[in-house]
């Protein structure tokens, strides 16, 4: 098991290493000279030629390279040229709200994923409408959800706020995460609030991943249905929902487990597409923003966090596989 | 239990050919089809089907899909015309002003019109039908330029199968979605380039499938006695590997599809797609948000465009690829 996991880390700086060569080549093929957009057209050569030398753009590819990962490696992201802040503040202000959301949404997509895959997993008429309904929910693009939430929700029936973290503008977030303050801060009426504002995007944002989820733990349930331990243990008389939870799941967590670390990637991209439809305000709206404005570090460094992110958790999720199946060990 | 397991495991070859055997299919020994349970794994329980298409007795299996699938695929089919034909039925272009911005569905035009007056029925099919040729092109992208890294890959072995395979392994751990918006925002927003971004991304997963396609295939008897009979390496690759993977490929693909769509309309939703004003699901979507609540058509017909797209692309991928997978 351990010899399992140093090679998981050994793959795991691969890549990382090579993230960041691709993040490295796509700053380096821009099209706009980043000089000039940062000082503007009409700037003079001395000081272009000064910030060049800075930027060490007149450096060999591979120096460059090294000295790129040197600042990653120190956090430096470089400086927004929209908020002439460093990236790395900037990423840091708004990162807690995309958590909070990406967490809420992962919430939602494994318990609805998990009730898909169980219901659709046993015979009877059930079974065939979530398997008809989930191929239908896996073609609901993130923004509909997010609209027709807002319009039947929020605009019809008026029972759930749509926008924004909290109906309090002025809100004070000391960790910038709005449930663990007002959990700690003891403002049941302001942590009920938060958890309401986040109703509407964690299910449009977890929808997509939750049927992915579904289908492949009906699959693997379905496979685990036809082993022997399930016949005996029906045999003994167990109950069916405890076939389902002491032996059958158990054995068929596995796949879900890991089509859900391969869906985070797009939920950390349809987060970016649910900020904007909800105003929400984390990196994702703050990557819109950089788009809108030609803004590439920005961007670029929004990217990279949420790459990394999304690397790391597999490789958590990996890991746990090893853990929930002692098959894998070995 | 002194089964000769060894003459029953392998058809030798001379074993006697069924009249309609081509030259490429394994010969048949029909003593051999069903024992090809080894002996010395007791408990072995799924009993191995027959692979061998033309082995007597044995009718080949037909290959159908569900009723519900054949409709799918009929209104997708017949979704594809119309969009193909729109501008010619609808006689309007997705730029021109038709009518008062605004204008609510139902009146003069059907769907009503955006926030410049544009008739938003037009925008739409001319959207759906970017999308959907869009989706087609990368899908195909995909197909081809992973398939040709899987084929060399599986076909040569050794060490040039270990460097591919990591590579690709290290681009399937990247986040696809993410990759293609920051190449995307690199290169400039356009059609084009959301194209090449989301290409980019997607041939790992081919690649991945059809190398484990040809290292499975390049051990079974028709693809050793081509390469017995000294035929050129291209000739065994194209002519009697690559048809072999050309099922797995394609429920991998038709399968895609409808994420591929929802991919893209992301892409454009967030500005990533052809500057205004082409009409482009996810980009006129995004526009309409800020009427969302004085003109929702505005905003939720193109949704729904879209997801109707990818409905439809998912139920004729859900059922092809229940039909050919063997």
């Amino acid at each position: 098991m351990l010899r399992k996991i140093v090679i998981r880390l050994v793959s795991l700086v691969g890549v990382l290493l090579l993230l960041t060569f691709i993040v490295f080549l796509i700053q380096r093929t821009l099209p706009a000279d980043p000089v000039k957009a940062f000082y503007g057209r009409n700037s003079s050569p001395a000081i272009i030629a000064e910030k060049r030398a800075e930027l060490r753009l007149d450096d060999p590819l591979l120096v460059q390279y090294g000295a790129f990962l040197g600042d990653l490696v120190q956090g430096d992201l470089g400086t927004s040229l929209r908020t002439r802040q460093p990236v790395r503040d900037d990423i840091g202000a708004f990162l807690p709200a995309t958590l909070e959301l990406a967490a809420s949404a992962s919430f939602v997509a494994l318990t609805l994923g998990f009730a898909i895959g169980i219901i659709g997993s046993r015979p009877g008429r059930m079974s065939g409408v979530a398997r008809g309904s989930s191929v239908a929910l896996a073609a609901v693009p993130t923004f509909l959800a997010g609209i027709v939430g807002i319009l039947v929700f929020y605009r019809w029936l008026d029972w759930l706020p749509a926008g924004q973290r909290s109906s309090d503008p002025g809100v004070s977030t000391p960790t910038g995460f709005l449930l663990v303050d007002t959990a700690i801060g003891g403002d049941p009426a302001g942590f009920g609030d938060a958890v309401r504002h986040l109703i509407l995007p964690a299910i449009a944002l977890g929808i997509g991943p939750a049927v992915a989820v579904g289908r492949t733990l009906r699959a693997s349930l379905r496979q685990a249905y036809r082993e022997e331990y399930v016949r005996s243990a029906r045999a003994k008389g167990v109950t069916d929902f405890n076939v389902i939870r002491r032996h059958a799941l158990r054995n068929a967590l596995n796949p879900a487990l890991a089509m859900f670390g391969l869906q985070l990637g797009l939920l950390l991209a349809g987060a970016v597409v649910v900020e904007v439809v909800f105003s929400w305000p984390g990196i994702g709206l703050y990557l819109s923003q950089g788009i809108q404005a030609t803004d590439f570090p920005s961007v670029i460094g929004v990217v990279f966090v949420l790459g990394v992110m999304y690397v790391l958790i597999n490789a958590v999720i990996d890991t746990l596989q090893l853990v929930v199946d002692p098959r894998l060990r070995t | 239990m002194t089964v000769p397991e060894i003459r029953f495991s392998e058809p030798t070859h001379e074993g006697p050919r069924g009249q309609n055997d081509r030259p490429g299919d394994p010969p048949v020994d029909s003593t051999a089809i069903d024992t090809t349970v080894v002996a010395g794994s007791p408990g072995t329980t799924t009993r191995r089907r027959p692979r061998y298409r033309f082995a007597p007795g044995h009718r080949p299996r037909r290959r159908r899909m569900r009723r519900s699938g054949i409709a799918a695929a009929w209104i997708l089919g017949c979704t594809t015309v119309v969009l193909i034909l729109a501008p010619l039925i609808l006689q309007l272009s997705e730029v021109e002003v038709a009518g008062t911005p605004f204008t609510a569905p139902l009146g003069d035009q059907i769907l009503g019109t955006d926030s410049q007056g544009r008739d938003m029925l037009a925008r739409t099919l001319v959207a759906m039908r970017t999308s959907w040729l869009a989706a087609l092109v990368i899908i195909t992208i995909g197909v081809v330029v992973g398939g040709t890294i899987g084929l060399v890959a599986g076909f040569s072995g050794g060490i040039v199968d270990t460097i591919l395979m990591r590579l690709t392994d290290a681009f399937l751990a990247l986040p696809g979605p993410l990759v293609a918006l920051a190449v995307v925002a690199a290169l400039g927003p356009s059609l084009r380039n959301a194209l090449i971004a989301v290409a980019l991304t997607w041939w790992p997963w081919y690649a991945r499938i059809v190398r484990s396609e040809v290292r499975s295939l390049m051990n079974r008897s028709h693809v050793e006695a081509a390469r017995a009979g000294g035929l050129s390496r291209p000739r065994v690759a194209f002519v009697h590997v690559v048809p072999g993977t050309l099922s797995a490929v394609l429920v991998a693909a038709s399968l895609d599809v409808g994420s591929v769509i929802l991919v893209l309309a992301g892409l454009s939703f967030l500005g990533l797609g052809s500057p205004p004003p082409a009409a482009e699901l996810g980009a006129m979507t995004a526009q309409g948000l800020t009427y969302l609540f004085n003109a929702p058509w505005v905003a939720v017909v193109p949704a729904i465009g879209l997801f109707a797209l990818a409905v439809l692309a998912n139920f004729v991928g859900d059922a092809a690829s229940d039909a050919l997978e063997a």
